[in-house]
C-alpha cells in the first residue's frame, strides 16, 4: 500500500507536470500582489524596545498608551471573487503555497505575491486570519516550507503544546511605565469541523470589499491592505484594558492563553465571523 | 488524462494486492490481548484504532528511550518519565536540553489507555496526537519530527522493527506515534497490595492502612474516584500558583473562566514513586500535601465546592495523615517499577 501511494504520487506529479507545461498562467501579469500596511490608526507602525524613541506609540480607548516590539500573523485561505460573484480559491489546502507570515521587521513579508491567478475582474477579497483547524496541526510533512517558516528561531509561530500554529504573536510595551505585553492567539480546539469537543477555534474568516476591481491578467494589480492594530484594544466588538499579573482577568502576558481573554483580542483583530467580517482588515487601494 | 490516472490506479492497486504483507503481519506480529483489570473504565475511544502489537509494543519502547529525539541527542522520553519512578523524573519541573526548565511536573505514564484526557490541562484527548509535543516543545526536546526521522532512518535495527510492526520499513511520524502509544497503552498497573486485598488474592491491610482507606473514602474519594484514583474532572483545589504566565491550567485549553487553574485531578496510583507532588512539583512529600490540605488552601472565585463550602481545608489530624499516607503507599505496584 505504501508504495502504491509513491507511485501515486510519482505518476500524479508526472502529470501535474505535463499539465503545467501546457497552460500559460505563468505571465508575470497574472500575479496579484497583497500588500500589507500594519498600522495604528493611519500612521504605519515602527516597532521598538522598551526605551525606544522612534516606536509608534498609540493610546487606547481605555487611556493606555502602548508601543510594540514585535508583530506578525499569520494569513491563509485566500479566495478571490469575481465580477460573477464565483469564488477563486487560491491553494486554499496547501500552506506552502497559500499562507504566510507577515512579520513587521522584514519588509519583504509584507508584499505577498499570488501568482498564476485566472485573469478576470476581482470585486471582493477573503483570506483567513490563522489557520483553519483541519490545517493547524503542525504537519511539518504535507507542508515543510510553511512549518520552517514559522518555527524559524526569530519567527516563532509555533504553539507547542497546542500542536499548532501561533495566528498572531504581538509583543510590546504599555503604560508609562513600559510593563510588558504579550499577545498570542491560536486555536486550541480538538474534534473535526461541526463536531468540536473541546477548545477554542481562533481562526477567522476575513472579507474585504475592494475600493476598485482588480483586473487580473491585463495588469499584475496590487491590493493595498491595511491591518489597524489600534483596533486590538479598542476594537468594534471588545474593549480592552490591560492589565498585569496572575489572576484570571489579567491579560497583558501570555496567559492571554486562558482563552477567555484571547478571545477578546481574536474577535478585535479578526471580527467574530458574524456581523463583523473584517476585523481589523480594510482595503485603502487597488493599483492595476 | 483523467482516464489514466484512475487506470494506473487500479492496475497498481491490484499490484499492491498480490503483494503478501497484510497476511504477514497478522501472522507474524498479534495483537496484545487488552486486558482490562475488573473495575477499571472503558477504554479511551481511540484505543481501538491503534491497538497494541506484540512488535508495535516493542518498537515504542525503543523508540521511548531514543535520544536521538531530542536536538542535540541527549534526552529520550524515558529521561523524564523513568520507570524506577512510575515514569516520573523526581524534579519539581521537568528539565530538557541544555537544563532548560519546563512549566510543569512530569506526571506518571501508567493505566492512559483509560484515560480520556492527558496532560495537567487535558490539551490531548488522543494518545497519538501527545509525542509531537515533547519533541518540538523548547525546554523539552526541542527538534521535530523529520529532525528525528532523519537520524534513526538508516539504523538497521529500525529497519527490521518497523517491517515487523508495520508491515515495511519505512518511517514516518504516524507509525512514530503509533508505536509510542501503543508502548504506553501497554503500561498497566493493577498490581499493588491495594488490588491484591481487593482481589482477595490472600493479602490484607494493616491497622493502619485500613483505618487510611477509610479517611479516604470519606475525604478524598469525591475525586480521586475509580479504580484510577482520579475521576478525570478538572478542579482547582488551592494549591500555590504557578507564577509563570503561560500556566492557566485548563483555561489555557477551553477558554472558559471557571477552569481558571484548574487541572485534572491526578492518579493516586504508585504515588509512593511520583514525588515531588503538584502541577509544578510544589510538594516534597506527600505528608506536605497533606498538612497544606490540613492548614487551608488557597481561595479563589473558582475554589472547587468541596473546599468552598468546608473553610477552604480538609481537616486532618496527624495520625489521619500518617494511616492516609500508610494507604495511598498500598497503591504501589512494585512489580510495575521493577523495583
Ligand atoms: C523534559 C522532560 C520530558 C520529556 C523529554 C518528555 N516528557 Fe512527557 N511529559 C513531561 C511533562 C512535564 C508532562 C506534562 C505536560 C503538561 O501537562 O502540559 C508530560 C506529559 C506526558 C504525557 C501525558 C501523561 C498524562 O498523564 O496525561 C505523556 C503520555 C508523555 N508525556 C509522553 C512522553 C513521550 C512519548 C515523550 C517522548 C517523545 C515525552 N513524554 C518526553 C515531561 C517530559
Ligand atoms: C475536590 C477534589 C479533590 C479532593 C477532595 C482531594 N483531591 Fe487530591 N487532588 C485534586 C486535584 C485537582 C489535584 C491536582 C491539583 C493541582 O496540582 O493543582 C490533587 C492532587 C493531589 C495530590 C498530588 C498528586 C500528584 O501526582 O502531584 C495528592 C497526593 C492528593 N491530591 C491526595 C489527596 C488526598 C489524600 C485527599 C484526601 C485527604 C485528596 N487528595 C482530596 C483533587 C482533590
Amino acid at each position: 500500500m505504501q508504495n502504491f501511494k509513491k507511485y501515486f504520487i510519482a505518476a500524479t506529479a508526472a502529470f501535474a507536470f505535463v499539465s503545467c507545461s501546457n497552460d500559460d498562467q505563468n505571465a508575470v501579469s497574472n500575479n496579484l500582489t497583497l500588500e500589507f500596511n500594519n498600522t495604528f490608526k493611519n500612521t504605519t507602525i515602527v516597532l521598538g524596545d522598551a526605551a525606544s524613541a522612534s516606536a509608534t506609540a498609540n493610546t487606547s480607548a481605555a487611556g493606555q498608551v502602548h508601543h510594540f516590539s514585535e508583530l506578525k500573523y499569520v494569513i491563509s485561505n485566500i479566495r478571490l471573487v469575481k465580477e460573477d460573484g464565483s469564488e477563486v480559491p487560491y491553494n486554499v489546502n496547501d500552506l506552502d503555497k497559500g499562507a504566510a507570515v507577515i512579520d513587521q521587521s522584514k519588509t519583504a513579508s509584507l508584499s505577498y505575491v499570488l501568482t498564476n491567478v485566472p485573469s478576470a475582474s476581482y470585486k471582493l477579497i477573503k483570506f483567513g486570519l490563522g489557520i483553519k483547524p483541519e490545517q493547524n496541526t503542525l504537519d511539518q510533512v504535507r507542508f515543510p516550507k510553511f512549518y520552517a517558516a514559522a518555527g524559524a528561531n526569530d519567527t516563532q509561530m509555533m504553539w507547542e503544546w497546542g500542536s499548532g500554529y501561533r495566528f498572531t504573536k504581538v509583543e510590546g510595551f504599555y503604560d508609562t511605565d513600559n510593563k510588558a505585553m504579550s499577545i498570542h492567539t491560536g486555536s486550541t480546539v480538538e474534534g473535526t469541523a461541526g463536531a468540536y469537543t473541546q477548545g477554542v477555534n481562533a481562526y477567522r474568516d476575513i472579507t474585504l470589499n475592494l475600493t476598485t476591481n482588480a483586473v487580473v491578467g491585463s495588469s499584475a494589480p496590487k491590493i493595498k491592505i491595511k491591518a489597524d492594530f489600534d483596533k486590538m484594544l479598542s476594537g468594534k466588538i471588545n474593549t480592552i484594558t490591560l492589565s498585569t499579573g496572575t489572576g484570571m482577568n489579567d491579560n497583558a502576558t501570555p496567559n492571554v492563553h486562558t482563552a477567555a481573554q484571547m478571545v477578546k483580542f481574536v474577535d478585535n483583530l479578526g471580527g467574530n465571523g458574524t456581523n463583523d467580517i473584517s476585523g481589523m482588515f480594510s482595503v485603502t487601494a487597488v493599483e492595476n | 488524462m483523467k482516464k489514466i490516472i484512475p487506470l494506473l490506479s487500479v492496475v497498481l492497486l491490484l499490484i499492491s494486492c498480490s503483494n503478501t504483507d497484510d497476511e504477514m503481519i497478522a501472522i507474524d506480529n498479534p495483537e496484545i490481548a487488552l486486558n482490562i483489570p475488573t473495575g477499571f473504565p472503558e477504554p479511551n475511544e481511540f484505543v481501538r484504532f491503534n491497538k497494541p502489537t506484540k512488535y508495535g509494543v516493542e518498537l515504542g519502547e525503543k523508540l521511548f528511550s531514543d535520544k536521538r529525539f531530542s536536538a542535540d541527542n541527549t534526552i529520550s522520553c524515558s529521561s523524564c518519565h523513568i520507570q524506577e519512578n512510575a515514569f516520573t523524573d523526581g524534579k519539581a519541573q521537568g528539565i530538557g536540553i541544555e537544563g532548560r526548565i519546563g512549566l510543569r511536573n512530569t506526571p506518571s505514564i501508567q493505566n492512559l489507555m483509560f484515560m480520556k484526557f492527558y496532560n495537567w490541562d487535558g490539551s490531548k484527548l488522543q494518545l497519538e496526537n501527545q509525542p509531537l509535543v515533547p519533541i518540538i516543545t523548547h525546554e523539552e526536546m526541542d527538534s521535530s519530527i523529520l529532525d528525528v526521522i532523519g537520524k534513526i532512518q538508516n539504523d538497521a535495527s529500525y529497519a527490521d522493527l518497523f517491517k515487523k510492526a508495520f508491515g515495511d520499513a519505512a518511517i514516518t511520524p504516524e507509525r512514530i506515534y503509533k508505536s509510542i502509544a501503543q508502548f504506553e497503552y501497554s503500561l498497566v498497573s493493577a498490581n499493588s497490595k491495594y488490588d491484591k486485598v481487593k482481589r482477595k488474592e490472600g493479602e490484607s491491610f494493616t491497622a493502619g492502612e485500613a483505618k487510611g482507606f477509610e479517611i479516604f473514602q470519606q475525604k478524598c474519594a469525591s475525586c480521586h474516584s475509580t479504580e484510577l484514583f482520579t475521576d478525570q474532572s478538572f478542579r482547582n483545589i488551592g494549591f500555590p500558583l504557578n507564577t509563570n504566565s503561560n500556566e492557566a491550567g485548563r483555561a489555557r485549553v477551553t477558554g472558559i473562566t471557571a477552569d481558571y487553574m484548574s487541572f485534572r485531578v491526578p492518579t493516586l496510583r504508585n504515588i509512593e514513586y511520583t514525588a515531588p507532588y503538584g502541577s509544578f512539583g510544589q510538594f516534597p512529600t506527600l505528608k506536605a500535601v497533606l498538612d497544606y490540605f490540613d492548614n487551608g488552601v488557597l481561595e479563589a472565585e473558582n475554589l472547587d465546592p468541596i473546599f468552598k463550602n468546608n473553610g477552604s481545608s480538609i481537616p486532618l489530624t496527624e495520625e489521619e495523615k500518617n494511616n492516609l499516607i500508610a494507604f495511598m503507599k498500598t497503591l504501589s505496584d512494585t512489580a510495575f517499577v521493577k523495583q
